[in-house]
């Protein structure tokens, strides 16, 4: 799995959860989860949960720590699967 | 420092699964969930414990200046049934933050102290979406952001904490 169909993949994970329509139209690495898209915080253990589907991989507790932004999660996602070949 | 946290508990409703699997366990260390389990309104709980880690975080982020998404390391403990809702404990990292929270049929609130005698002090209001917001004391941010309001006899710069969830808005100050 290439970078740019990670990052489209996590782009429909998180849709769902957006409350800031503007920021998601450039979502970029540096996009913020919180900050940015103003997605609740509880609804960022969903888009754990969906990762943890869409991508069959587990995302330990210090992972989770810094699932912050665009840029945490698709470092996460990309070593989890690089481990898995 | 001080730290609060509403929950507008239609919007949770409509916008959180909170018995979807694996859920629970991501967020809530096992004596939390067993608090929940053991619960007579499970769903009550969930955000009752979720709101006071939220709370807590919010002074455990000022104080370290460390952003980060740790539930699980907001251990709540000692609760306590009040007239309002309950009184109780969250540890982070060594930490001890002292909570109070309301429990209504439509919104849930926490507010999360440094020393238990603060809550004497605390000013807390809490406003619905319909009603005017920070007429009466508003809510400004310093030059790193954080929020504060201003005393009117003395013109002294008061810590404040504000949240916002569905059509509830609440801030805290001392």
């Amino acid at each position: 799995m290439n970078n740019e169909h990670t990052f489209s993949k996590l782009k429909e994970i998180i849709k769902p959860f957006v409350k800031d329509q503007q920021a998601f139209d450039t979502l970029s690495p540096d996009t913020d989860f919180i900050n940015d898209l103003k997605i609740n915080s509880a609804n960022l253990v969903d888009i754990i949960l969906d990762i943890e589907e869409g991508f069959d991989i587990v995302i330990d507790n210090e992972e989770m720590e810094r699932m912050l932004n665009v840029k945490a999660a698709l470092e996460i996602i990309e070593n989890k699967l690089s481990g898995k070949e | 420092m001080i730290g609060n946290d509403i929950i507008d508990l239609d919007t949770a409703r409509m916008e959180s699964n909170w018995r979807r699997k694996g859920y629970l366990q991501k967020i809530f260390t096992e004596s939390e969930q067993l608090l929940i389990s053991g619960s007579v309104d499970p769903e009550i709980m969930v955000w009752c414990l979720w709101s006071m880690k939220e709370a807590a975080y919010k002074i455990y982020n000022r104080q370290t200046g460390i952003r980060s998404y740790m539930p699980l390391k907001l251990n709540c403990y000692d609760l306590e049934i009040t007239d309002h809702g309950r009184r109780g404990k969250v540890s982070c990292e060594g930490a001890i933050y002292f909570t109070e929270t309301t429990i209504t049929k439509r919104y849930i609130h926490s507010s999360a102290v440094v020393y238990r005698n603060f809550f004497k002090q605390l000013i807390l209001n809490i406003y619905d979406n319909n009603e005017e917001v920070g007429a009466q004391n508003p809510i400004c941010r310093d030059e790193y952001g954080l929020p504060f309001t201003t005393d009117k006899k003395t013109l002294q710069r008061l810590p404040a904490s504000i949240s916002h969830h569905g059509r509830f808005f609440s801030h805290i100050a001392i």
